[in-house]
């Protein structure tokens, strides 16, 4: 692993064609991706088969509503689920298998290749250690480095992201600093190890609007420049818009629709996907579409398609059926009998 | 980017902006510095009592049998010419000794298995927090009073099963702000970056009970400073003519109509000792909870 935080010799994986979305050899491969909870009030079917790519250096958006499983996917790679989950698949991380790895072997992982961010900046963080001390702490667990290696990591890494006055802020403690401050302080310590992949889940949900920009242009200026593979996890298709190649639109545990993000927004097939997309604030739309009705629950394995219930363009073949996945265009999946664009369906 | 201003308090490092914090609110408390004031006069008073007491706990004086207060014997003498306030002054290493040395045992049981028993849950949980509930049954100082009994009467033995007794509680604090803070969002988020158990357990958790643990060390110094008391009292502590605050109580009580000031002093010395202790814990209590915002 090389040393050199922040430095700009660190980005061996960068300059590449990051917008050459699934193309090539994948990152990491993800195929029939299960997770149950086995729980007292009986089995909840959180992600069924559920498999998708993602390529070095490319930012992939997972989109749906809460509860649809996204988190419990990326959870589930790296086993940080409760030990009520059943998971079952594969996944493939640079060829070796994720899912049967050992637990030491995944601690190794955990941090080092694979890093977290979470949605809760406010408490996401220890409150009686400094954040130079709680950065630094990850240097010396993965990289075994010393005290003062740590320190000075910890100086560079708050400086990589965009932390003003870094040699101060290192020995402040997390109250002093505001949810946008400790979010990035969290950023720093996900990338203190160089990691291939960066999952977000809901990065930017518990700031206010213009400091959720800061940390999306901070997150694609780290895959441009660390070349690091990013899975932003969001309800908001509106952040994906933003900085994701390809995107992943999720409901009630199920790929509903993958495209580019060009041409997801360009032409959304999905019923659900066109729902999301009508409730994007944007100007001159006086009032916002809601998509009616809730997510299903999933306390027992779909036998129809699970958007059912809500979809305009339902029919009887919607209720006895469940989708596959189909081909709409060379990178346009879609698990919908009437896929289409509004209005053409 | 909004950060928190700090330029009003720029001069200070965090760490010293805290502690000045700390002091400010415990100045704000007067009963809790009372408590920490009378506390450290008692502790010193166990420390320097070779120096600070008139006479030697055991030094007689046959022409003050039973004398009342006076110049020479500020608080009387006992049956036997002992100088009372001497003897109290050297009953307190007895005293503080049982305390903080019990303390300190019953808090080295009781962290690590309340740390294993929320941390780890499985099976371990269950037996161990039943066996506590067992234990808990019984009253603190009868549960003493019979490991004293088994063990033999001498301060060690008392420390230690005062120390014993007072597990069960702590155990049951500790493994409850286990459990809480283990759902912590910076512990998952530890685990999340590869840290391993003994990293969440020492680094993210023990840091963050020690204010309760602490705490909870302030109220059990007292309740085992009266445990001595009562046990030597019962002859099952301290045994004469060893100075301690039960044994002096017990030797009193032949004396009670005559002379009552000989159970008076020891008394008052036991009941001042432990309330401010828990004055003392209480003002903590106040001081390191950083939900206080006063």
């Amino acid at each position: 692993m090389s040393s050199g935080v922040g430095s700009t010799e660190r980005n061996p994986r960068a300059g590449a064609a990051f917008a050459g979305a699934g193309a090539g050899t994948s990152l990491l491969e993800v195929t029939d991706l299960t997770v149950r909870f086995d729980t007292d009030d009986g089995t909840t079917y959180a992600v069924d088969k559920f498999s998708f790519t993602l390529g070095r250096g490319e930012v992939l958006g997972i989109v749906g509503e809460s509860g649809c499983g996204k988190s419990v996917t990326m959870l589930s790679l790296l086993s940080l689920l409760p030990p009520t989950a059943r998971v079952s698949g594969r996944a493939l991380f640079d060829g070796f298998d994720l899912l049967s790895a050992s637990p030491s072997r995944l601690r190794r992982i955990r941090g080092r290749e694979i890093s977290f961010v979470f949605q809760e900046p406010m408490t996401s963080l220890n409150p009686v250690f400094t954040v130079g001390r709680q950065v630094g702490e990850v240097l010396r667990r993965h990289l075994g480095a010393t005290r003062a290696d740590a320190r000075r990591h910890a100086i560079e890494l708050l400086d990589l992201v965009r932390i003003p006055a870094p040699e101060r802020r290192v020995d402040e403690y997390p109250h002093q600093l505001s949810g946008g401050m400790r979010q990035r302080v969290m950023i720093a310590m996900a990338l203190a190890c160089d990691p291939k992949i960066l999952i977000a889940d809901e990065p930017t949900t518990a700031l206010d609007v213009t400091i959720q920009a800061g940390i999306l242009d901070l997150m694609r200026d780290i895959r441009d420049r660390l070349g690091t593979a990013i899975v932003l996890i969001t309800h908001n298709l509106g952040v994906v818009a933003d900085i994701a190649d390809r995107v992943v639109v999720m409901y009630a545990g199920r790929k509903a629709e993958e495209a580019p993000v060009e041409e997801l927004f360009a032409h959304p097939q999905h019923p659900y996907t066109i729902g999301l997309l009508g409730a994007i604030p944007r100007r001159g739309v006086d009032r916002l579409r809601e998509i009616p009705g809730i997510v299903p629950s999933l306390s027992a394995p779909l036998d129809h398609c699970a958007f059912a219930a809500r979809c305009p363009r339902a029919d009887e073949l919607s209720w006895t059926e469940v989708p596959e996945l189909r081909r709409v265009r060379p990178e346009h999946l879609v698990a919908c009998f009437h896929p289409g664009e509004e209005g053409t369906v | 980017m909004s950060y928190v201003d700090t330029a009003a308090s720029d001069v200070l490092s965090p760490r010293a902006r805290r502690r000045r914090l700390r002091r400010r609110r415990l100045a704000r408390r007067p009963f809790a510095i009372a408590g920490f004031v009378v506390a450290t006069i008692f502790a010193l008073a166990a420390i320097l009592a070779p120096w600070v007491a008139p006479y030697s706990a055991s030094a007689t004086d046959f022409n003050a049998v039973l004398a009342h207060p006076s110049s020479t014997h500020l608080l009387g003498t006992d049956e036997l010419g002992r100088d009372i306030l001497s003897r109290i002054i050297w009953g307190a290493r007895a005293s503080m000794q049982a305390g903080v040395l019990a303390t300190g045992l019953a808090m080295a049981i009781a962290v690590p298995v309340g740390l294993v028993a929320g941390y780890y849950r499985g099976w371990v949980d269950p037996v161990i927090s039943r066996l506590t509930d067992v234990l808990l049954a019984f009253p603190f100082l009868i549960l003493a009073v019979g490991l004293a009994a088994i063990l033999g009467p001498s301060l060690l033995n008392a420390t230690i099963a005062l120390g014993v007794g007072a597990a069960p509680g702590l155990i049951r604090v500790a493994r409850g702000e286990t459990l809480a803070l283990r759902e912590e969002d910076y512990v998952r988020a530890a685990v999340a970056n590869g840290a391993s158990d003994v990293t969440i357990l020492f680094r993210h958790i023990v840091p963050n009970m020690a204010s309760t643990l602490l705490v909870q060390g302030t109220v059990t110094i007292p309740a085992a400073i009266i445990g001595e008391a009562v046990l030597s009292f019962l002859g099952r502590g301290l045994q004469p003519p060893t100075p301690s605050w039960g044994v002096m109580l017990a030797d009193a009580q032949s004396y009670l109509s005559q002379a009552p000031r000989l159970a008076v002093y020891p008394g008052l010395a036991i009941f001042l000792c432990s309330l401010s202790f828990n004055l003392l814990g209480d003002g903590l209590r106040d001081v390191l909870d950083p939900k206080t915002t006063r």
